[in-house]
């Protein structure tokens, strides 16, 4: 017997005669009246920044935030008129990271990056610019799960800048993730 | 790892006399987390979500065979290698196969109280591999050769000076550097350790059958990096951690962040679904192993195997006013606190953990902060009833509530002892149980009449 | 309301250290038109025991207070942490007791009993401009559950309850745990008392939190009068 067959007997021993307990269905919590604004609020709260941007205001808008910055990494799933004009960098090296989000929520301001764009390019620059549309924000984490047909290989839910109060109780941001978090909501 | 429960009063009574900063700074640092707990229950229906949840839990305990089973397959069908292990021979044994296969030489880890209960570190030292910690907190203490002290901010129990002092020696910081520069300091270093790290360790908050899916749950980010970076990754999940269905997660995540620090989500939940695809960055091996160590033991307990729906969110322990004084070294093992005090006599045995379930005063506090209902009062007195049945209680105990007994039982006996507390010059200092009372509270003084005798006046006055 | 009839149970702690609770809670009662009996042989209900794990011993003494009060149709006690054991613990001690099980129903706090089954919510002017610290005792506020009544009957009295950070802080007694693991008890005495406010009375409806208290205080030099919320009840009735 191995150690799966002797657990597995073990929990079966253990629950033999007990009285099983009833699943409760799954939550199906009211939608939301305005995702888009709770989503910037909430956003706002946890220490990101966020704005509501039409798509035809994302090439000036990509314009300005490219003045600050020297290079960028680029999720591999961004399309190409969302990408600023700067020489592309490896995340290791770029101050600034830009990605498409799979969708975002807005009951807890996160947005949510797939590993089809790659995985360093949320974490390692600095900065971190996450573009989402507007019609997939969801208003709650329970309707963005349901909507999820196909999970990618790692899916994350970034919800703000990095951050610790582990020395002193004194808040820090990037350690170790982006201090800076930006969302542009595409309308 | 052993648990050295039994110093907890010497350990206890050591730390406040010799270390009072580390009941400041715990005392700080819980009562933020429980007014930010507070306010983060306010905001939603916080009963409901509770009796929920621990509905959810219930059900997943009372059926935890078929959804080991459920969990197994889809992570089987999404190419994890899965891994059963009854305690910590079996857990080293998946490291060391690892080990020599991939010559792993340096390893990043994301804080796991199960892999402290594994011993997890130490081995992989024993065996020539660089181990960091990379939880913020966890980094702090293992630079100090510490066990963590509490299980959502390991370091708390470390004033800011005494940080300072730490980087100043092993990093020549600025001894007035700011948390700032301390945490650049750090960063430098673990960014460094994640990009060259071949191997990556985490624990898990959840682990959905219906999926196979990982969620994990952090504000630094160093999780994420600690599982995407390395080519592989070995994630240790109690048998415990199991949800039904992925949907769960739009309770449990919400919730477990409400309880540990009072925020809607923490800043990043990964959920993981295998090793890389084809082309994409992320680990090429991921294992996971299914830890026992106890569990099952626990599990198969009539009357305290509901503590195993603990979601690891150390709320009770910030609202613990006895946890409160000391932080969690006294303790003596990783699970200190309210929920340390039912779950180590659960998982290990009540010899080991005597006397952590009399470190409480059974005020309550830690019951109305769980978040899935966890009764630990009502688990104290069962676990202390069960240390006197088996003989664990200190002499001068017993004879003491013998003599209790006996004076309670006889209405006669009382009345004399009452006398006697007036009457006689009682030897409060030569007493032990009396001098623990007087030493701090100086002498015991009784009403100059006790109440049995005063009622008679107070007939008679009365005209009766 | 002049037919009602109740059993004091005074417990070990007041009938040896607050005497004088009994002796307020008695003239309130008969004062409210209660007939107020004391069934003699009364001695302890046995929560300490119970508390550290001896149940054999708590049993014995368990049975013995149900055949004491046996006769009683309320029970009153001037203390949340015994009041709970009878109601609360006594049917877990003696499951499937039919009269353990009956007789939790009829048991009460005091000012659990005044506002709830008495509907008294004002006793008279007496503390009017006293500022009162109290300190809610573990027992009564999670257990049985008393948090407004105490409160209530106080501040509708005249009394000024001053906020205390650590108000709902358990103290550190916690009975036996007060000299099994004293050094940790006096940490938390320590904290409830560095927050204490001015105030000019610290009163709670339990004896062995406010033994606790009131003997540390005096260690470490403090003078604030400490009295059971019976005594002050019975101020506040009679001015």
């Amino acid at each position: 017997m191995d150690a799966r067959s002797r657990i597995l007997s073990r929990v079966k021993r253990a629950l033999k005669g007990r009285p099983k307990a009833e699943l409760p269905g799954p939550l199906h919590p009211a939608p939301l009246p305005d995702p888009l604004e709770l989503f910037l609020r909430r956003l706002e709260e946890n220490g990101g920044e966020g704005r509501l941007m039409r798509r035809e205001e994302v090439r000036s808008f990509l314009e300005a935030l490219a003045q600050g910055f020297s290079g960028a990494a680029l999720g591999r799933t961004l399309p190409l008129d969302l990408r600023p004009p700067l020489p592309e960098l490896p995340p290791e090296e770029a101050p600034l990271g830009v990605s498409y989000a799979l969708f975002a929520v807005a009951e807890t301001g996160s947005v949510a990056l797939a590993s089809e764009e790659g995985r360093k390019v949320h974490l390692l620059p600095p900065t971190h610019l996450v573009l989402v549309e507007a019609e997939r924000v969801y208003g709650t984490l329970a309707e963005a799960l349901a909507s999820l047909e196909d999970l990618p290989t790692a899916l994350g839910l970034h919800s703000g800048p990095s951050k610790s109060a582990d020395i002193g109780q004194v808040m820090v941001k990037g350690v170790h993730g982006p201090g800076r978090l930006l969302v542009a909501v595409l309308t | 790892m052993r648990a050295k429960a039994r110093f907890y009063p010497k350990e206890a009574a050591r730390l406040l006399q010799e270390r009072p900063g580390v009941r400041e700074a715990v005392t700080g640092a819980t009562l933020h987390f429980e007014r930010n707990r507070l306010r983060a229950y306010a905001e939603v229906p916080i009963e409901e979500w509770r009796e929920r949840a621990k509905a959810v839990k219930d059900h997943v305990l009372s059926h935890l065979d078929r959804y080991l089973e459920e969990a197994e397959r889809r992570l089987l069908e999404k190419g994890v290698r899965v891994h059963w292990a009854e305690g910590p021979e079996e857990a080293h044994q998946v490291l060391l196969e690892i080990v020599r296969r991939r010559g792993v030489r340096r390893a990043v880890k994301a804080k796991s109280m199960l892999t402290e209960e594994l011993g997890v570190n130490p081995f992989l030292e024993s065996l020539g591999v660089e181990v960091f910690e990379t939880d913020l907190g966890e980094y702090l203490i293992q630079l100090l050769g510490e066990p963590p002290s509490h299980i959502v901010g390991p370091a708390i129990h470390l004033s800011l000076e005494e940080i300072r002092r730490l980087f100043h020696e092993r990093f020549g910081t600025p001894l007035e550097a700011s948390p700032e520069a301390l945490a650049g300091v750090a960063r430098k270093v673990l960014r460094e350790a994640f990009l060259t790290a071949d191997l990556g360790i985490s624990g898990a908050n959840f682990l959905v059958a219906e999926t196979g899916t990982l969620a994990l749950m952090e504000n630094e980010g160093n999780i994420r990096l600690s599982t995407s970076l390395p080519r592989v990754h070995v994630a240790f999940v109690g048998l415990e951690k199991l949800l039904p269905r992925l949907s769960d997660l739009a309770l449990f995540l919400p919730l477990t962040a409400r309880a540990a620090t009072g925020q809607r989500l923490s800043t990043y939940v990964s959920l993981l679904g295998g090793p890389a695809k084809e082309g994409e960055e992320g680990p090429e091996e991921v294992h996971v192993v299914l830890v026992d160590h106890g569990r099952t033991a626990l599990l198969a307990d009539p009357e305290a195997w509901e503590t195993l729906r603990c979601l690891r969110c150390g709320a009770c322990l910030n609202a613990c006013p006895v946890y409160r004084q000391t932080g969690g070294h006294p303790y003596g093992y990783v699970y200190s606190g309210p929920i340390g005090a039912v779950l180590d006599p659960g998982l290990l045995s009540l010899e080991e953990a005597y006397p952590l379930p009399y470190a409480s005063t059974l005020c309550g506090a830690c019951y109305e902060a769980c978040p899935v209902k966890i009764p630990i009062p009502s688990l104290l007195l069962t676990w202390r009833h069960r240390a006197v049945a088996q003989g664990l209680s200190p002499t001068w105990e017993k004879a003491a509530l013998k003599a209790y007994r006996k004076v309670m039982e006889s209405p006669a006996l009382y009345r004399l002892f009452s006398k006697a507390l007036r009457g006689l010059p009682l030897p409060q200092d030569l007493l032990p149980l009396l001098r623990a009372w007087t030493e701090g509270r100086g002498s015991l003084r009784p009403s100059p009449r006790p109440f049995h005798e005063l009622w008679w006046e107070l007939e008679e006055k009365d005209g009766r | 309301m002049g037919e009602m009839r109740v059993a004091l149970f005074i417990t070990c702690l007041a009938d040896q250290f607050y005497a004088e609770a009994g002796v307020a809670a008695v003239r309130l009662l008969r004062a409210l038109g209660v007939e107020v009996d004391f069934p003699e042989g009364q001695t302890c209900c046995g929560q300490p025991a119970f508390n550290a794990g001896h149940w054999e011993e708590a049993r014995t003494l368990a049975r013995r207070t149900l055949r004491v009060f046996q006769e009683a149709e309320y029970v009153v006690l001037p203390s949340g942490s015994c009041a709970s054991m009878l109601r609360n613990h006594y049917p877990e001690l003696l499951p499937g007791s039919r009269e353990a099980l009956a007789f939790s129903e009829k048991v009460y706090e005091l000012s659990q009993f005044l506002v709830r089954v008495l509907g008294v919510e004002r006793l008279g002017e007496g503390l009017k401009g006293v500022r009162v610290a109290y300190h809610h005792g573990c027992h009564a506020l999670r257990e049985l559950g008393v948090r407004e009544e105490p409160l209530t009957l106080l501040t509708n009295a005249g009394a000024e309850i001053l906020p205390w950070e650590a108000a709902e802080e358990c103290c550190g007694f916690g009975g036996l745990f007060s000299v099994k693991l004293p050094e940790v008890s006096l940490a938390m005495a320590d904290r409830k008392l560095s927050t204490l406010p001015e105030a000019q009375v610290l009163t709670s409806t339990d004896a062995g939190c406010l033994l606790h208290l009131s003997g540390r205080m005096a260690k470490r030099g403090a003078n604030l009068r400490v009295a059971p919320l019976a005594t002050l009840l019975w101020e506040a009735y009679a001015g």
